[in-house]
């Protein structure tokens, strides 16, 4: 390898190294609150990057990469959910995977909210994997439904009624647990 | 009164309706505690989703996590970049395979011409007949077919033996093994 070709090297692995750390843990937590565990989200999330950054020379505009790059995440973890099929349960060790750290949270609060979470869990499974990512960027992510749109490739109007089919089925499946 | 749909209130509650939908809905909720209840609901489902899952964020040993995803996408790339380059060889372009190829290829076309070209003799039958004045000889390193004054040679690769076979009907048969490869090739030759 000549020196500049190990200078190019350099400057591209800098990049990556870069454009990784600036980005891995907004991919990753987005795509942790669609996939509900650690270990597939670590998974998908690499699956992510390396798709980018295999695309890279499609990356024009590095203003626009974070948007890219939600795109690719989406659309990754939205596939993922689709081959698991919603009614798969999670495997059993992705339950005893790294927890979310909850530093001033006392055992029972622990037990309450990991509780809820799994509760949660279960409506969210009811969902398809559209109306599931939908609702995750727009009510949790706060994105604006356009950008929604966008990540998901399909019209405002589609969005506005993935988000509503979402959250009729979240509150028919919470009146239900409570009768 | 006209109570809205369950979708308008849900799409109320997140602010999703245009301007006119709203200030509609607006108005409507003022005097229906009923659908107005049921917008609460909506919110307050939202609120509850929203906190339980950003409230499970931040993650034990975070730095470890990071180092190992980082690591596992640059081995990702760089296995990307060998299957690419296995794929490129593999695709090579069309002209470079036709190169590689010739030597082998053009002997063969040349022979299955001769051969196509002596079949269509307009006498010929599927039933092998002596085409009068036609001679196939072997030459130790060769099988030549002449008639009249034209002519055509069969080489065979010098060295290993080749055993010769002619019969009754007119035909001379080649048989060879190639030393190398323990390839066996038998040339048939007939006159028809």
């Amino acid at each position: 390898m000549t020196k500049a070709g190990a200078s190019e090297v350099g400057d591209l692995m800098d990049w990556q190294n870069r454009f990784i750390s600036e980005n891995l843990r907004s991919v990753f937590r987005t795509i942790y609150r669609i996939v509900g565990n650690v270990v597939d989200a670590q998974d998908l999330t690499q699956e992510t990057f390396i798709k980018a950054l295999q695309r890279e020379a499609q990356l024009k505009d590095s203003a626009k990469a974070a948007q890219w790059l939600g795109r690719i995440a989406t659309n990754t973890a939205i596939d993922f959910l689709r081959r698991r099929g919603r009614w798969e349960p999670l495997p059993l060790e992705a339950m005893v995977e790294p927890q979310p750290e909850e530093p001033q949270a006392s055992p029972e609060q622990m037990v309450l909210n990991a509780e809820l979470r799994s509760y949660l869990a279960d409506g969210l499974r009811l969902l398809t994997a559209r109306e599931r990512v939908a609702l995750i960027l727009r009510d949790v992510e706060g994105l604006p439904a356009e950008e929604v749109a966008r990540r998901l490739g399909c019209s405002k109007a589609t969005v506005r009624s993935h988000i509503a089919n979402a959250r009729i089925k979240f509150r028919r499946y919470m009146e239900g647990r409570r009768r | 009164m006209k109570h809205p749909g369950e979708i308008r209130l849900t799409l109320y509650a997140g602010g999703e309706l245009g301007w006119w939908e709203q200030f509609a809905l607006t108005r409507h909720l003022h005097r229906c505690p009923a659908c107005r209840r049921r917008v609460e609901m909506y919110r307050n489902d939202r609120k509850v989703i929203s906190e339980a899952l950003t409230g499970s964020d931040e993650f034990a040993d975070w730095e470890r996590l990071a180092a190992e995803m980082t690591a596992n996408i640059h081995l990702g790339l760089a296995a990307g970049e060998c299957v690419e380059q296995a794929r490129a060889e593999r695709t090579r372009p069309r002209w470079q395979r036709a190169i590689i190829l010739a030597p082998i290829v053009l002997p063969v076309l040349v022979l299955a011409v001769v051969l196509l070209r002596m079949g269509q003799n307009p006498t010929a039958t599927g039933k092998m007949d002596w085409v009068e004045g036609t001679l196939i000889e072997t030459t130790g390193g060769s099988i030549e077919w002449r008639q009249g004054t034209a002519g055509l040679s069969l080489q065979i690769p010098p060295g290993g033996a080749v055993t010769y076979l002619v019969n009754a009907r007119g035909e001379v048969r080649a048989r060879y093994v190639d030393e190398e490869t323990g390839q066996v090739t038998i040339h048939n030759v007939y006159a028809q």
